[in-house]
């Protein structure tokens, strides 16, 4: 086939070109690499319409100050030829370096925010001030919004070009309020604490309530808002089995009536004991310096765990408790 | 038989010795046996001649004494870790390190008022730092003092792998382990052969419809009865506790109550029953006698406990702080109590180990003694006393 093919070929160039068949001959060889038409390769490269070379990539005409939320306005999935860091990702070889961006599937995986840089939200806010209204000026610290404003409400809402403008994530409704800002006694937040469970933050004081079981934004809202009232009241109500609470039950250390208490009493009435010394009573003997001193060093170290100051306290307290040098 | 002495044998003379003894050389070419050479300053750092634990005292610190071995037998039939008899035994001797924990309990224990309760003091540290060891220096001076030893070398052993469980004799409701028992009761007849025959029990034991001891008879009969019959050996350990924690307030000896491991008495066991229910701590009745003991309703004497990670079951293996390992419940029965830290070595006691190690010929490789190669050994066991160990044995 390549052999008929071959001279057919030819005889399609203009006429110049055969006065010059032979010494023109080596053009065609030049052009396709290697023509050499092997046995096992039937399919001619010359048939195949040529391919021109591959450009450089858009970066290297990028200037440093461009405008770059032009060139990802959306989000878009990385492209390498247009982002101009020299970024690897992926898991070396042995002693070898992360692939590079060119043809990484790692980048291409992964969610970009090239369309967010701070310019581009910059622009975003801009674009967005004119539909917004001034703040006011009197709430000018995080701490006059919280004394004023102690419930946030968070809620989202979602825009997209399709056959509907409905979004079911917009019905969250997110309910933050500093438990310091409710009016609980001591009963009251450690009742409310355990109705929560998870949804309190221990270290930010923080209860988050969020809804998403009604169909609507609204309704979800009144629904937030009816549980932290129904929070807010039942906590503050004593039912009568709570004074079954046992000590497993308690979130913190309490020394009286712990066994704690009890072994330091026996052992305190004991030494006495040995020293003929029985004129004594109990509130006298817990009520000592030493009793105190030892009382606080157990409640540290039950509360805050073992720690070098924990430990080393309760361990001067006890000696100075049994009166060892 | 190799010396014992700071100066090399004729027969070793490698050069690595000759360089660390370069200013007894000419001494060492007239090799005699005579021990009064000078003490040159790495021997003075290492080693004591101070054998008597009672007399230990801060200057002492970092340095090792001597512990003759007929001595060892006597004191410590169980006690000793098993890496350290392994050492005892290549370097036909045994030596323990004087450290700050030990000298801080001798003292304690030195100015103890028998007639108050018993103190609990507990020994806690990273794993590896020394904690065993420092208990046994603790019962070498209280044997020395010719005090009683109540020594449970590892009370871990009593909650795990423990085969033949049977029920218990004395209360349906426990289980008995007669073999852990038994040899317990042996070592404990090793160790304190003089006062089993001055102590008398206080009531009438019945073991079974033929055999029983009577009140006023020695501790030693309860004791042979536990070894020959196995099926009553924990009965017969109940009573021994029972009769010591009762009679050492009576003043004719002093007790000292010491365990190691003592968070296995409140943790989980890993044993089962027939139908694969686990048993509790509690229904042992080893544990449950042992736990009355480290109780500090009685006097004359001191309780001296070591918590170990090592050993122990369902604990993590960073656990070593006393609330981690005891629980709740072990802290609340051991309250209150001085816990003591053993820590990793300081410079001049690791510089003390390297010390001993070399005069035992024990590092051989040639950079084992020079600057580089003891800080190399320094930051591979970060100061740790068992990581050391395990080290230097590939040395």
């Amino acid at each position: 086939m390549a052999a008929a093919v071959f001279p057919a070929w030819l005889a399609l160039q203009p006429g110049a070109r055969t006065l010059r068949a032979f010494s023109t001959a080596v053009s065609p060889a030049t052009r396709a690499p290697t023509p050499s038409p092997r046995t096992t390769e039937r399919t001619s490269k010359y048939e195949r319409p040529l391919r021109r070379k591959a450009l450089p990539p858009r970066t290297e005409k990028m200037a440093v100050d461009q405008d770059w939320p032009s060139v990802y306005p959306v989000a878009a999935p990385f492209k390498p030829s247009v982002v101009p860091l020299p970024v690897r990702m992926g898991y070396p070889v042995k002693s070898g370096v992360p692939m590079a961006k060119e043809g990484n599937l790692e980048l291409l995986k992964i969610p970009n925010f090239l369309h967010l840089t701070p310019v581009a939200i910059k622009k975003h806010c801009e674009a967005l001030k004119e539909f917004c209204t001034e703040w006011p000026a009197a709430l000018d610290n995080d701490e006059k919004c919280e004394k004023h404003f102690p419930v946030e409400i968070e809620t989202a809402d979602y825009v997209s070009a399709g056959p509907s403008v409905r979004n079911p994530k917009a019905r969250v409704v997110t309910l933050r309020v500093k438990l310091s800002s409710l009016n609980l006694d001591d009963h009251a937040k450690k009742k409310l604490i355990k109705l929560v469970g998870e949804r309190y933050c221990k270290t930010t004081d923080v209860l988050t309530i969020r809804t998403d079981r009604c169909p609507l934004k609204r309704q979800n809202y009144d629904y937030a808002v009816y549980l932290l009232t129904v929070l807010y009241h039942e906590s503050w109500k004593t039912e009568e089995w709570e004074k079954n609470k046992t000590e497993a039950d308690m979130e913190e250390y309490v020394w009286e009536n712990s066994s704690s208490e009890k072994n330091i009493l026996e052992t305190l009435l004991q030494i006495k004991a040995a020293e003929k010394n029985l004129e004594v009573n109990k509130e006298e003997l817990l009520g000592t310096k030493e009793v105190e001193d030892y009382r606080k060093s157990v409640v540290s170290l039950k509360n805050e765990g073992d720690n070098e100051s924990t430990l080393s306290q309760y361990k001067e307290s006890v000696k100075r408790l049994l009166n060892l040098t | 038989m190799r010396e014992r002495s700071g100066t090399p044998n004729l027969h070793e003379l490698d050069a690595g010795h000759f360089l660390h003894t370069g200013s007894q050389a000419p001494q060492n070419l007239a090799a005699h046996l005579d021990n009064q050479v000078p003490v040159e300053s790495p021997r003075a750092v290492s080693r004591t001649s101070e054998s008597d634990p009672a007399k230990h005292g801060e200057q002492h610190e970092g340095q090792h004494y001597n512990i003759p071995l007929q001595d060892l037998k006597a004191v410590f039939p169980h006690g000793l870790p098993p890496r350290f008899v392994m050492q005892v035994k290549t370097f036909n001797e045994a030596c323990l390190m004087v450290r700050k924990p030990a000298l801080e309990l001798l003292h304690y224990l030195k100015n103890t008022n028998f007639a108050h309760p018993a103190v609990r003091y507990v020994l806690y540290g990273e794993k590896g730092t020394g904690k065993t060891l420092s208990l046994c220096h603790i019962i070498h001076f209280c044997a020395k003092q010719d005090w009683l030893i109540l020594h449970i070398p590892d009370a871990h052993l009593w909650v795990k792998n423990c085969r033949n469980l049977l029920q218990s004799t004395y209360n349906k409701q426990r289980l008995d382990q007669p073999l852990e028992a038994s040899i317990w009761l042996k070592n404990f007849k090793t160790a304190n052969e003089r006062f089993l025959s001055q102590i008398k029990v206080q009531e009438k034991y019945v073991w079974n419809k033929r055999e029983s001891t009577e009140k006023g008879s020695p501790l030693g009969e309860v004791v042979e009865q536990g070894i020959t019959r196995v099926r009553n050996a924990t009965d017969a350990v109940g009573i021994v506790l029972k009769e010591l924690k009762r009679q050492s307030s009576s003043g004719i000896f002093h007790l000292l109550v010491a365990v190691d491991g003592v968070n296995a008495l409140w943790g989980r066991t890993t044993l089962k029953r027939e139908d694969k229910s686990p048993i509790a701590p509690e229904e042992l009745a080893l544990i449950y006698n042992l736990r009355k003991m480290v109780k500090n309703d009685w006097h004359g004497g001191a309780i001296v406990l070591t918590l170990s990670q090592t050993g122990s079951v369902f604990k993590p293996r960073k656990a070593f702080l006393p609330q981690e390992l005891l629980g709740k419940e072990g802290f609340d029965t051991l309250d209150p109590f001085i816990p003591i830290l053993v820590s990793n070595y300081n410079p001049k006691e690791f510089e003390s180990c390297i010390q001993y190690y070399l005069e035992n010929n024990w590092l051989q490789h040639e950079k084992a003694h020079t600057e580089d190669g003891k800080k190399e050994l320094l930051f591979l066991s970060n100061t740790n006393p068992g990581q050391l160990e395990r080290l230097c044995a590939y040395l």
